[in-house]
């Protein structure tokens, strides 16, 4: 269960240069670099909003995160605090770097309902968001093994095993 | 039942008959790159998640198979902060530890110095740190922009995980351009008409007869900025202009391929490309694209009902102009642009910077006296980068810039101020704007 306040709300189209412009990409490998700097020209406010709570929500319409692919603009989010995006619709290179870094995205088919500082609970096992401000229930949909992959925060797991597999593979030849 | 090439590639790699929406736990990919901006965090990953499952295994630390992964350090060369050069020390000492092939800086962009040099084929599925990837796909290739995790997994393994099989959209082109419109005018106008997310979760295949008449260089401007319109990725048959492209070219055993006549799209949109113009995109968004001729129109409807993705544009005014970036600084392009460019000036009140695409690109242009018309009108020519697209180290704009670029976005600050203005065109109408310090019309330079 993940409990958090609505502290942005977004219209459309929200690129990652819009969430971490290009200029401070290479400044740093570490991932807290990037949460200074997030939205810095899009949404100055951004940080500070986000400073309010340590579970943050974002709100948006559709194709949250379009454009680039920088992972760092996970990172950005993240850093600050955000637990959890509700959107109408992510493209696929944003979507897949946040199942990577356990960024749970919601995706519902109104986003409109919720506004600047509602209380949320957000239950990926029952699909449902509990707007406790508003006493209202949302449901909404999820593929099983993206629930997984988000509450196991990514797939390195996963990956650490194959890598195994093909290595003991190899060693066999 | 009949395939698209996207569903006949990943068949091909997974090794049984797939189609739209079925799911691969693991994807194999045939190619892998990474430049300079995913590069170093990629390598402080691999390290990171991997080191330890080696040595449990007992072997040094490996990649899947360094001939299939390249290192192109393009984005902030030739570098201008200490942590870049850090980053770009890192790749080079990854890159001779394990026998990966890196460029050298100003060597070329990634989406560029690849295809010129025959490491892409058709077949190839191709990871490339960056959302432009989808340039490759004019080679038949399924080519997918991934993020840092996504590129050190398949860096240790030479696997995509959880991949779902894209749908895809077709886009027709028929008839053939007009003088004075390109390919850039193509994708612009498609991508007005589908929106920023109109392609969103499938794949842009271009198709039809007026693909045919569409050279190498104009194809890869168009699968360039599939992802505009937030397409998976662009893809284009194998037909005789790409076999002669890839002939004493291709690095990699070469195979045709195209989509069955009886796949299965989501949609279909056809384009007589001769009724189109030379097109415009508008500030902050690709998709606000409009006609030259009714630019006026465009600028009174930003001033009516301006939008945080649609700004309001004063005047068709321009003190940019910049002719480069991964999707128009080909050879081609440079060729469009200084035939406008011959026997004028760049405006007294325009910064015009034009930057080859590679180094082959500009060594050509040199010899071929291209760069000499550039120079000699007051152009500032830069070694190979990606350049003000980038936003970060050349050509950073105020908050009173006005830019026409021919690169790929307009995203609000992306070159720099967040008030700066960015329109987006083909080199030939770049150039026209450079001379004229107004949005122009490149066909009267035509005649």
């Amino acid at each position: 269960m993940i409990t958090g306040t609505v502290t942005s709300v977004y219209g459309k189209d929200i690129n990652t240069d819009d969430i971490i412009p290009a200029s401070f990409l290479q400044l740093s490998t570490e991932r807290a670099f990037f949460a200074e700097n997030a939205f810095c020209k899009y949404d100055p406010e951004f940080k500070k909003r986000c400073r309010q709570s340590n579970m943050n929500i974002v709100v948006a319409k559709e194709n949250f995160g379009c454009g680039s692919s920088r992972e760092q603009a996970v990172y950005a989010l993240k850093e600050n605090g955000v637990v959890c995006v509700i959107a109408e619709s992510y493209p696929d290179i944003f979507y897949r770097n946040s199942l990577s870094n356990g960024l749970v995205l919601i995706t519902v088919e109104d986003a409109s309902g919720f506004v600047m500082g509602d209380a949320l609970q957000v239950d990926l096992d029952s699909s449902t968001i509990q707007n406790v401000t508003k006493g209202e229930s949302t449901y909404f949909e999820m593929k099983a093994e993206d629930r997984n992959t988000f509450q196991q925060g990514g797939m390195i797991g996963r990956v650490r095993r194959h890598l195994e597999e093909i290595l003991l593979q190899q060693a066999e030849k | 039942m009949g395939q698209t090439m996207a569903e006949k590639i990943v068949s091909r790699q997974a090794g049984r008959e797939v189609y739209a929406h079925d799911k691969l736990e693991r994807l194999p990919i045939t190619k892998l790159f990474f430049n300079d901006v995913i590069g170093p965090p990629a390598i402080k990953g691999f390290q990171e998640d991997f080191t330890d499952v080696f040595e449990n295994c007992g072997k040094p630390p490996q990649v899947f198979d360094p001939k299939r992964i390249f290192f192109t350090p393009d984005h902030s060369v030739p570098t201008f902060a200490i942590p870049i050069a850090e980053g770009i020390d890192s790749m080079s000492e990854f890159a001779a530890k394990h026998g990966i092939r890196m460029y050298k800086e100003g060597d070329g962009i990634e989406h560029v110095v690849l295809i010129e040099d025959g490491h892409i084929v058709p077949w190839d599925i191709v990871l490339g740190t960056d959302s432009h990837t989808d340039t490759n796909g004019a080679l038949g290739t399924l080519a997918f922009g991934v993020g840092t995790t996504d590129a050190l997994y398949a860096m240790a393994t030479g696997h995509l995980y959880d991949f779902v099989v894209p749908e895809s959209i077709k886009f027709e082109l028929t008839g053939t351009l007009p003088k004075g419109v390109y390919s850039k005018d193509i994708i612009l106008h498609i991508i007005g008409r589908m929106g920023a997310g109109g392609c969103s979760k499938r794949v842009a295949e271009f198709a039809g007869p007026g693909l045919h008449s569409l050279t190498m260089d104009a194809r890869t401007t168009m699968c360039n900025m599939a992802v505009e319109m937030s397409a998976r990725t662009g893809i284009m048959a194998y037909d005789d202009v790409l076999a002669d492209f890839l002939k004493d070219r291709a690095q990699w055993p070469v195979d045709p391929i195209d989509s069955d006549p009886d796949a299965e799209y989501a949609d279909v949109m056809q384009i007589d490309l001769s009724d189109l113009e030379p097109t415009v995109a508008f500030p902050h968004k690709p998709a606000n694209t409009t006609p030259i001729s009714r630019v006026q129109e465009m600028i009174e409807r930003s001033q009516r009902e301006p939008t945080p993705d649609f700004c309001t544009v004063n005047d068709d005014t321009i003190t940019n102009a910049f002719l480069g970036s991964c999707t128009n600084a080909r050879y081609e392009d440079l060729v469009a642009g200084a035939a406008i460019m011959r026997g004028h000036k760049v405006h007294p009140n325009v910064n015009l910077i034009v930057i080859p695409s590679s180094r082959k690109v500009y060594e050509r242009a040199m010899d071929e006296g291209i760069l000499q018309v550039f120079v000699k009108a007051g152009a500032n020519i830069e070694s190979s980068n990606c350049g003000p697209c980038f936003g970060s180290h050349m050509g950073v704009m105020s908050g009173k810039g006005k830019m026409i670029s021919s690169s790929n976005r307009n995203y609000q600050g992306r070159m720099g101020s967040p008030d700066a203005r960015i329109f987006l065109a083909s080199p030939a109408t770049v150039i026209a704007s450079a001379i004229e310090g107004r949005l122009a019309d490149p066909r009267k330079y035509l005649d």
